[in-house]
């Protein structure tokens, strides 16, 4: 009954139809402005962009923490991941909700408490004060270390989540027996959990990575203006310099690494397939 | 090890909570004497009401008309062969790559203002936008656990396709539905990048308007705010979780 290929086109249509007009159209239009100046198609644009030693210092910010917080995500993942693996059936299903909670919390709210631990008299600061370690308050908000623990804390569930569903594929006996053959815990990890687990750390990678550089709020509330990231870079052309044209070109750029990212997740997901 | 990540993860929750409990003028933890004021102060601000309205409405609107576009998306491209199925899917999915401030601007630059479209208009726009690759993912995965032949049984039965759809298939794949509407709505309802160039002063979502007030605002009452906005979530979520095992679509 499912040969009629009208009736598909017809269920599918409308969706796409809409996404095109209202998404990608003017995504389309927004991005040929930034090859475009008034003498014809070129990347004089971006030349400029990438002249631009702030410009430079912005990008580079962006995908130092980036990569910074995939690696701490990852980290902080497997240990997460599996300890809830091994946790009983009962418990891990708790335990996968509570990393889910917080996905689905405002990240404004979740960004807002970093303000009450790390601002001026947060309790980072009263209790390094208080224990003695530091005469005075020390400045940590409105840093980059404020912005990576920010991202770290948003973006950790969603590398919890992929490393969770990869380990649950894992033989179960694989670990016992390499450690039954006389490997350590460090070379379990790198030589059997690590590998068997590839897929699930590149899609986890992927989702933190392209969150953490095009992440909004969190430079926002934690960085302000003096520790700026591409996606607040953006925002101050258009809300400050009115600079539409600047804006187009760091979208193109924004666009393209999140293009790069994803099919690097779907390059390593093929080959792992084959 | 665990706990100390669950302390990281969940623990800035409790804070804010307890700095929102303050009695005292001034954001701070541990809080100046325990009170209800915070709270008390939100519900009366009319800035905070109208922004909450408004971003209700949009999630709840964008969210049902996701559905009522994704969901025969879903069931026309995981059961008929659709001509150019993989372009389809390309298009209804490229909203998931695009960093939602690039939405909210290029809607500002090339809809608004040239086509004279009402801000609230391309809000709507484009939180629909954003919500329609989440409600075909999460209805396509409910309509593979779904075997066809329950279908086909029906039409050789005698039922009509829609016949067939809204009384075999839809009951089948309503846990599906209510879990795509239940993510949707979060979705719309916690974004920020989205909405960044497409609100202004008088119409203004509760992210945003929450953003906007951290930098003038030194009282406890934002922590007061994001401890309630957080709860209203843990609720949906709990309950969600109870219900539809709403993890298992995330």
């Amino acid at each position: 009954m499912f040969e009629n290929r009208r009736i598909g086109a017809a269920l599918a249509l409308p969706a796409a139809v809409f996404v095109a007009l209202a998404f990608l159209l003017p995504v389309g239009i927004l991005l040929s402005g930034s090859v475009k100046t008034p003498s014809g198609w070129s990347l004089a644009l971006f030349a400029e962009f990438f002249n631009d030693p702030l410009s430079m210092e912005v990008m580079w910010r962006t995908i130092r923490l980036g990569a910074l917080v995939t690696l701490t995500s990852a980290a902080l993942g497997y240990v997460a991941a599996l300890a809830i693996v091994q946790a009983g059936p009962s418990w891990k299903g708790r335990f996968v909700g509570l990393i889910v909670l917080p996905l689905m919390i405002s990240p404004v709210a979740r960004t807002y408490a970093w303000i009450v631990i790390l601002g001026r008299t947060g309790i980072v600061n009263q209790a390094l004060v208080g224990v003695g370690l530091s005469d005075e308050p020390i400045r940590i908000l409105f840093t980059e270390t404020a912005v990576f623990i920010g991202l770290v804390q948003l973006f950790l569930p969603l590398m919890v989540l992929s490393l969770v569903s990869a380990l649950e594929n894992l033989p179960t006996d694989v670990i016992p027996a390499a450690r039954v053959l006389g490997a350590g815990w460090l070379s379990v990890f790198f030589k059997v959990i690590l590998p068997l687990t590839k897929e699930g750390l590149v899609t986890g990678g992927t989702l933190v990575f392209t969150g953490a550089v095009t992440a909004y709020i969190t430079p926002a509330v934690l960085g302000g203006s003096k520790v700026l990231m591409l996606e607040t870079l953006l925002y101050q052309k258009v809300s400050v310099n009115n600079d539409f044209v600047a804006a187009s070109v760091i979208a193109a750029i924004l666009i393209a690494m999140a293009i790069v990212t994803h099919s690097l997740l779907k390059r390593a997901a093929r080959a792992r397939a084959r | 090890m665990l706990a100390a990540i669950f302390i990281f993860l969940l623990g800035p929750f409790l804070l804010i909570a307890a700095a929102g409990l303050s009695a005292g003028e001034t954001l701070a933890f541990p809080p100046q004497g325990l009170s209800l004021r915070w709270f008390e102060a939100v519900f009366a601000m009319d800035n905070f009401r109208a922004s909450f309205i408004l971003s209700m409405q949009l999630a709840v609107g964008s969210t049902l008309l996701a559905l009522l576009l994704g969901v025969p998306a879903a069931y026309g491209l995981s059961r008929y062969p659709v001509p150019g199925r993989e372009w389809l899917r390309t298009i209804v999915f490229t909203p998931v790559i695009v960093p939602g401030i690039i939405v909210g601007l290029a809607l500002l630059r090339h809809a608004v203002i040239p086509l004279d479209m009402s801000v609230t208009v391309a809000l709507f726009l484009a939180h629909t936008v954003l919500v329609v690759p989440y409600a075909v993912r999460v209805v396509t995965a409910s309509l593979e656990n779904l075997r066809p032949d329950v279908e086909e049984a029906a039409v050789m039965l005698g039922a009509t396709r829609l016949g067939t759809f809204f009384r075999v298939v839809m009951p089948n794949i309503m846990n599906g539905i209510l879990a795509a509407f239940i993510l949707g709505f979060v979705t719309s309802f916690n974004q920020v990048p989205v909405s960044l160039f497409l609100t202004g002063p008088g119409i203004t979502t509760l992210p945003i308007d929450m953003l906007a007030s951290m930098e003038y605002v030194y009282d406890p009452s934002i922590a007061a705010l994001s401890a309630l906005m957080a709860l209203m979530s843990m609720v949906i979520v709990l309950v969600a979780e109870r219900v539809l095992g709403l993890s298992r679509y995330v």
